[in-house]
């Protein structure tokens, strides 16, 4: 480290690297870009709880229906596995996924092994500078046609959008015990453009129950 | 259950729809006692504030009693009564252990919406648009109240629901602003807009030390109310008051160590610039109207203190930056942080320091709603405040 400055009371240590991670060497690291068709989704949240406890959030993969948008169940079939169904609109898809990395407080990668969708992901847990909290940091790569993307973003939520909604509602759920929602509140008839909006908002696609 | 509904700009129905139901473990449903339309409703009335969609509920500003608690709710049960704050905050996120309760990271459930306009979301707000949360509003016989564990305020005392209900939002509204205003014992404030909010930060100046406040509007009933209160009034609609030189003059050259901007974002302007807002707002070159911000940054002395509780949404054109700049001024606003404010306010009411009722002219059903928007918008009937009891019968 640099002796240039020598009065910084509060500073502390850069966190070590990992994919996901945001820091290399020092510098910022931009997320990686979209080529190939791979899409690649990058966000994260400042989380009031601790590195271990968000870490067992995330591992009970079973309990990901609670907080992950159109997840309808998640089986655990090995040590490392798991298969996952998902339902978006009138459409299921399912998909197994493998643990590639896990190292509790801190890390979980994992990868899609067979079936109808081909993602791949980490997430890390760093505790915040001043004790503030835990950063989660989530790091995220699909294979998806545009036309499809774009389809989704018109009726619902872009794939992207859904990662970053995914980190909010666990954020939610690890901070209050809830998610917070609207869908079945009452209000007036939208109207058509009006239902089209909602639609557009997001709003259309269901709030996970937030229950474990 | 009756509703007043937003259908559209300037489109306002009382209707029937469902009843709110109980939908997460920290829900509470209260029957509203008493609600209220706020001035910032007006902002949506006009169509000033997007993602209203037709349909929605509105009112942010209301009361009740509790009539059924969520199974996460252990400090509220049926038959409590409660002022619910406008502001709807988790309490456990790093803002509402900051109590910057009205930026929780938690009560939006449509936080992407406000993160694409303003970067990050605030908190979740009753009634007041698809981007602060989507949230259905208290203008209504019952309404959902999120988080009820942490925001509404228990009304222990026999206080009628009127000296209270205010605490829903524009009496602490008024009182941050005073706060913001950074108000040192001796202190010459001026404030702009003697609507409700304006009211309560002149009152909450002087509780604050304020040694003279002078108040800024153009209607005779507010500014009336204002004097009431001790305030020096200034009428900007009289042909030969410029409000600068107003400003000047009773600050013997300096200016007032604070300024309060309680109007935001629909300001009134006589002048040509008022005209030529209205028109770049018509060509959707600028969404807000701000000559009150400009004069108030002109006003302010120099070192001294702006406080912005009035309202802005968007963006903004001809703001005088390099006279902040240049006078080395304090800039300080935003939503309300409610819930710091309430129980100590309600303390002042019921040691009787403050009446918060003085404010309302006109008491009516929910069926008049639709029409007193209008009254108000065009700034008829001497309207100051208008509460709405929301199981009066519409003949009565």
């Amino acid at each position: 480290m640099s002796s240039a400055l020598k009065e910084k009371p509060y500073a502390e240590e850069v966190p070590t690297t990992s994919p996901a991670s945001v820091i290399l060497n020092g510098r910022y690291l931009p997320p990686p870009e979209d080529k190939d068709g791979r899409l690649w989704v990058r966000t994260s949240a400042l989380i009031q709880a601790s590195t271990n406890d968000l870490y067992a959030m995330w591992r009970n993969v079973e309990a990901a229906p609670g907080w992950q948008e159109q997840i309808k169940h998640v089986a655990v079939t090995g040590e490392r596995t798991s298969h996952w169904v998902m339902q978006s609109g009138e459409k299921t898809i399912e998909w197994d996924s493998e643990i590639l990395a896990d190292e509790p407080g801190r890390r979980i990668a994992w990868r899609s092994i067979g079936g109808d969708s081909d993602n791949a992901g980490e997430v890390i847990f760093e505790q915040a500078p001043g004790s503030r909290g835990t950063v989660v940091t989530v790091l995220q790569a699909f294979r998806i046609d545009k036309l499809t993307s774009a389809w989704e973003t018109f009726t619902g939520r872009n794939p992207k959008q859904a990662v970053i909604e995914n980190l909010r509602h666990f954020k939610a759920l690890a901070e209050t015990g809830e998610i917070p929602r609207t869908q079945g509140q009452p209000h007036e008839d939208r109207g058509l453009i009006g239902k089209m909006k909602i639609s557009t908002y997001g709003e259309k696609v269901p709030t996970p129950s937030g229950s474990n | 259950m009756k509703a007043v509904c937003w259908m559209g700009k300037s489109k306002v129905e009382t209707l029937t729809v469902a009843d709110p139901k109980l939908l997460n473990p920290h829900d509470a449903i209260i029957k509203v006692t008493r609600t209220a339309i706020c001035g910032s409703d007006l902002h949506l009335y006009d169509g000033f504030i997007p993602t209203m969609e037709s349909g929605d509920i509105l009112g942010h500003e209301f009361m009740g009693v509790v009539e059924e608690v969520g199974k996460e709710v252990t400090n509220l049960r049926r038959g409590d009564r409660v002022v619910v704050p406008f502001t709807i905050a988790c309490g456990n996120c790093l803002f509402c252990k900051k109590k910057i309760w009205a930026a929780c990271d938690n009560s939006n459930p449509n936080a992407h919406l406000m993160e694409a306009a303003y970067g990050y979301s605030g908190s979740g707000l009753f009634g007041y648009s698809h981007m602060m949360g989507g949230y259905a509003g208290g203008q209504a016989q019952y309404a959902r109240v999120p988080f009820a564990n942490v925001g509404p305020l228990k009304i222990e005392s026999d206080l009628p629901d009127e000296k209270v209900l205010f605490l829903s939002d524009i009496f602490p509204t008024g009182y941050m602003a005073a706060e913001n205003a950074q108000i040192q014992s001796g202190d010459t404030v001026a404030v702009w807009g003697c609507g409700p909010v304006g009211q309560f930060a002149i009152a909450s100046a002087f509780m604050l030390g304020a040694a003279r406040v002078i108040a800024i509007d153009r209607i005779p009933e507010r500014l009336e109310m204002a004097r009431s209160l001790g305030a020096i009034t200034v009428d900007y609609s009289e042909e030969d008051v410029s409000v600068l030189t107003a400003l000047k003059d009773l600050t013997g050259g300096i200016g007032p160590d604070a300024c309060i901007d309680a109007v935001g974002l629909e300001a009134h302007s006589a002048q040509l610039q008022g005209t030529y807002d209205k028109v770049k707002v018509a060509l959707m070159m600028e969404t807000d109207r701000p000559s009150v911000l400009r004069q108030a940054i002109q006003a302010v002395r120099k070192g001294g203190t702006l406080s912005v509780p009035g309202v802005y949404g968007g963006l903004l054109d001809k703001v005088p930056f390099g006279a902040a700049f240049g006078k080395g001024i304090t800039m300080k606003m935003g939503q309300t942080n409610m819930h710091n404010y309430m129980k100590p306010l309600l303390e002042r009411i019921e040691k009787g320091q403050i009446d918060p009722s003085y404010i309302i002219s006109h008491r009516i059903t929910l069926e008049q709603a639709p029409e007193m928007y209008k009254v108000w918008r065009d700034k008829k009937e001497n309207v100051t405040k208008i509460v709405i009891d929301p199981w009066a019968n519409a003949a009565a």
